[in-house]
């Protein structure tokens, strides 16, 4: 029995199918999103061939020169859903306020650029302070002392599976009164290890990707940010904050069958999909749809259907990254911000790229705008070493 | 509400795991692909599954939550490096694939035959923390029965060069030049309930953000180490007697309080 409920107050969203929650949202159910060749991001040989999803460029031209790409998509998309649960960061100073941030490329030695510069000879100031920047600000820990938070904090680095880690972990951090508040979400920005260590690994694509299509070549790497404000339905209802939803459930469980291979029968996955439906007291037939990691690559979407088909079964499955893109620290947070949004909007946007069938996966994601009544939805990650995450996640009226 | 943790085995490491050190656990040739933080923190977890009287953690519902400060520094560099001198178009996937934080989870988990739940953190020095909240959260929700706590730290060489040049070069970050570069790795069983191997109870975990900026001075590596913290823990326990550990890091404070575990 779940002592506090995990209420969503607010959400903010920034990606490259639009630049906050509403605008995303938007962009999943028409399908218009930024796709283009990263020529001006990154330094590889690799960009007149291997397109990717970018956050609109007068958006990052707003990031103050002292911050990363990463922190400030996820401020960014914290300040939206401080303003959409109608609060401000100091109303908060007498909560009990965590931060759970997940995130792939931030957390990781990111300074390339130092390091090529220090392999040809000494180092510039710029890049000292470049390094002390990074020595002073593990990602949550910053983003706690950016808003002027005293609780715990947590960076999360479960490669793709971060972002819906960070979110199913904040929600324990409210159920087990940790926290009366956390701020979580996920942030990823597009760097040339990622862009390029995805195209070696042969698994990214020339094209658009096509989430569970017979034809689908492989993934695209993306970028962007959400977070989620979570508080104790309590203290919601004595601040009274407004309902954007709620997290209901959380499971995670570890393939150990390769380094960046799922286990091929989904074993991993159907653990954590299994716990998520447990904890939240749901079952499938109460699920509106689920949100597929949907990657695009052959051995994701293979053992995502299975998984689907022995847990999840006649639950309509919807891909979106083929309007985001795989923001890996990010995806599963901007995919639980979508998912909310579908439940409360009751429509569930298109997979798009989606085109025909396959027969291997005997599963056909859905294709157009579907109204929705349930107001319940599930949400899952895979990650490279087989780190498989789950959430429930309950819309405004799922109460 | 949040559970003690009950320590069922521990084991830290200084420098790095040598070949004969593994020679009563595993066939030493399933080793030689693996990565030094890797074989570190395997050696780490096999003596305190060991002293936790799980042998063979397969048949038991275990998690893990890993703890590594700057991730995985040498495949990330040797990643970089292939970029550097052969060319993107001919840049390492193996080196990418390992430069992931979750390629030393896996490798816990295929060697060790852990199944459960599988969180990484990496936030520099307080990343230890921050796995012990996690593996709070695991007991807690009753995602296992138990969870291995491990900590993995590598050098990092453009720092260490760096830092020897001059040593107050991140001023208010501190480094001992004296003491050269090192890994370190560690590995705490946990419960939230007592087993036949309970050696240790922690009463309270905390980790907060302070606007105090000042750091302690971490002696073992080029400025950060996730794994100083679980060093600190380790020589707390291998007292035997209560303790209140507090560690101040640039900006955040951890704390805990345990004692040694009596079977009533």
């Amino acid at each position: 029995m779940v002592s506090k409920k995990a209420l969503v107050a607010g959400m903010g969203c920034v990606c490259a199918c639009g630049n906050t929650v509403e605008e995303a949202f938007q962009g999943a159910l028409n399908g218009n999103a930024r796709f283009e060749l990263p020529k001006t991001r990154v330094d590889s040989t690799y960009t007149s061939k291997y397109p990717v999803f970018l956050v609109d460029p007068a958006v990052c031209e707003q990031k103050p020169s002292e911050q990363t790409f990463s922190q400030f998509f996820f401020i960014r998309a914290a300040l939206e859903a401080f303003e959409q649960a109608g609060l401000s960061p100091d109303q908060l100073d007498s909560k009990r306020v965590g931060v759970i941030v997940g995130s792939s490329v931030h957390p990781s030695f990111h300074c390339f650029e130092i390091y090529k510069r220090w392999k040809k000879g000494p180092l510039t100031s710029t890049d000292i302070a470049g390094l002390k920047n990074y020595l002073a600000t593990p990602l949550a820990q910053w983003v706690s002392n950016y808003f002027g938070f005293t609780g715990p904090f947590q960076t999360v680095v479960t490669a793709c599976a971060s972002g819906t880690d960070a979110i199913g972990l904040a929600k324990n951090w409210i159920e087990t009164e940790l926290c009366d508040v956390v701020l979580c979400g996920g942030t990823d920005e597009l760097t040339e290890s990622p862009y390029d260590g995805f195209i070696r690994l042969m698994v990214a694509t020339e094209q658009r990707c096509r989430p569970f299509c017979k034809t689908r070549t492989g993934i695209n790497i993306g970028e962007g940010a959400a977070a989620l404000l979570l508080v104790s339905s309590q203290l919601a209802e004595k601040m009274c904050l407004p309902c954007q939803g709620y997290v209901l459930g959380y499971g995670n469980c570890c393939d150990g069958f390769h380094p960046t291979a799922p286990d091929p029968k989904g074993t991993g996955l159907q653990k954590a999909l299994s716990f998520a439906l447990q904890e939240s007291g749901k079952t499938a037939a109460d699920m509106a749809f689920v949100n597929a990691h949907g990657t695009a690559s052959q051995a994701n979407d293979s053992a995502e259907s299975i998984a689907f088909k022995a847990v999840l079964p006649q639950v309509p499955v919807w891909g979106s990254k083929s309007v985001t893109g795989h923001t890996l620290g990010a995806a599963g947070a901007i995919e639980a911000v979508l998912t909310l949004q579908a439940l409360n909007k009751r429509v569930l946007p298109p997979t798009i790229g989606f085109t025909t069938p396959d027969e291997q996966l005997q599963i056909v994601p859905v294709t157009r705008q579907t109204s929705i009544s349930k107001q319940v939805a599930v949400s899952d990650s895979l990650a490279f070493g087989g780190c498989n995450a789950a959430i429930v996640l309950g819309g405004r009226d799922a109460a | 509400m949040l559970p003690k943790l009950f320590i069922n085995g521990f084991s830290c490491l200084t420098g790095d795991a040598t070949p004969e050190d593994f020679t009563s656990f595993v066939e030493l040739r399933k080793l030689r692909r693996a990565e030094q933080i890797s074989k570190n923190v395997l050696l780490c977890a096999f003596r305190a599954l060991e002293q936790a009287q799980l042998q063979d953690p397969s048949r038991v519902n275990l998690g893990i939550s890993l703890a590594m400060g700057a991730g995985a520094l040498g495949s990330t560099l040797k990643f970089m490096e292939s970029i550097v001198q052969d060319g993107d178009e001919l840049s390492s996937p193996t080196a990418f694939a390992s430069s992931v934080h979750n390629s030393t989870a896996l490798f816990l988990s295929m060697f060790l035959g852990i199944h459960g739940p599988c969180v990484v953190t990496g936030q520099l020095d307080a990343s230890f923390a921050g796995a012990l909240l996690t593996a709070q959260q695991f007991l807690a929700k009753h995602m296992c029965e138990q969870v291995l706590v491990a900590i993995t730290e590598d050098v990092n060489p453009l720092l260490a060069e760096v830092l020897q040049k001059d040593p107050h070069i991140f001023d208010p970050f501190v480094y001992q030049s004296h003491l050269p570069p090192t890994r370190l790795a560690g590995a705490f069983v946990v419960s939230a309930v007592p087993t036949a191997a309970t050696q240790f109870v922690l009463d309270s975990i905390s980790l907060a953000t302070t606007t105090d900026m000042c750091t302690q001075s971490h002696p073992l590596l080029p400025i950060h180490s996730c794994a100083h913290s679980a060093q600190l823990l380790a020589d707390c326990l291998q007292k035997k007697e209560p303790f209140s550990l507090r560690e101040q890091f640039a900006g955040a404070i951890f704390e805990t309080e345990g004692k040694p575990y009596v079977l009533a």
